[in-house]
């Protein structure tokens, strides 16, 4: 698992928004309203990384039925956010150490 | 209001530029052929224009990533020789088709096979229409002066693959730091 990381941020969040089934242009609002506008994702972006993720098993269709295709996130794509936020935390912490000497967790 | 104009771009990003320049002034793309574009008059700054090179794709992949980019509030104009162009209401906020360096250096990339490709067809095809003139030995080419277009060809398609190379380098560089 350790050879996925780290995950670009748009894959990361896409991810993130994926724990609820969604197209690609709730997953391009939810990214934007989650990040405070801050990551705005392409269409071309996302649709590239969708095409990835599915491929990966890290997402699949969601109800094949509608027009507009929903996604949703796997036990597989969970292990990898869960590994992500490890990383993230770890990063986060030895940041705060280092530069506000804060107490080692 | 309508208004046609002949424009012949190298360089796909300065084509685009040019487009929403045109925009700001009021004049909407609604369609485009080999360097022809056509404009109607609307409200300026309404919309902001992209294009892509969609060559390679298949008729199904297209057919999906278009649905996908028409469920994301992107009108497709229209389609002509490999390239598309869509626009999106500008007060929809900022719009980029590509917004991270991995993805736009594998769009980069995905462009520079096929011009590359095409780039070595037309060369080759070049050479050896033009050199059927002292061979002797019948090659079937059909003609010099065909050849001579060809290697214009070649030439044309060597200026954009110069800039797509300029441009992957740049994010290739930016990429060993930042994401």
């Amino acid at each position: 698992m350790e050879d996925n990381a780290p995950l670009t941020e748009g894959v990361y969040y896409i991810l993130l928004s994926l724990y609820e089934p969604r197209h690609g242009y709730g997953i391009m609002q939810f990214v934007s309203e989650l990040s405070n506008g801050r990551v705005e994702l392409g269409a071309g972006t996302i649709y590239g990384a969708i095409k990835t993720l599915v491929k990966r098993k890290w997402i699949v269709p969601f109800d094949a039925d509608e027009r507009k295709k929903e996604y949703v996130i796997t036990d597989a794509g969970k292990l990898i956010v869960e590994y992500e936020i490890k990383r993230l935390n770890e990063l986060h912490r030895n940041g705060l150490l280092i530069t506000k000497g804060e107490n080692r967790l | 209001m309508k208004k046609v104009m002949y424009r012949f771009y190298l360089d796909y990003e300065k084509e685009e530029k040019w487009i929403n320049e045109m925009a700001a002034h009021g004049w909407h793309l609604k369609k485009f052929s080999f360097g022809r574009f056509t404009f109607t008059k609307g409200e300026p700054d309404a919309f902001i224009y992209r294009n892509e090179f969609i060559s390679g794709m298949s008729t199904n992949e297209k057919k999906d990533y278009f649905e996908f980019l028409k469920d994301s509030g992107i009108t497709i104009i229209n389609e002509f020789g490999g390239w598309v162009y869509m626009k999106k209401a500008a007060a929809e906020g900022p719009f980029e088709i590509y917004t991270d360096t991995r993805s736009k250096i594998a769009y980069y990339k995905r462009m520079l096979n096929i011009f590359l490709f095409l780039f070595f067809v037309n060369a080759w095809m070049g050479i050896m229409n033009i050199s059927v003139f002292g061979d002797k030995v019948k090659t079937g080419f059909i003609s010099p002066t065909i050849g001579v277009l060809n290697i214009a060809a070649a030439l044309l398609i060597a200026f954009p693959i110069f800039k797509i190379i300029q441009r992957k380098r740049a994010l290739e560089k930016k990429q060993q730091f930042f994401e």
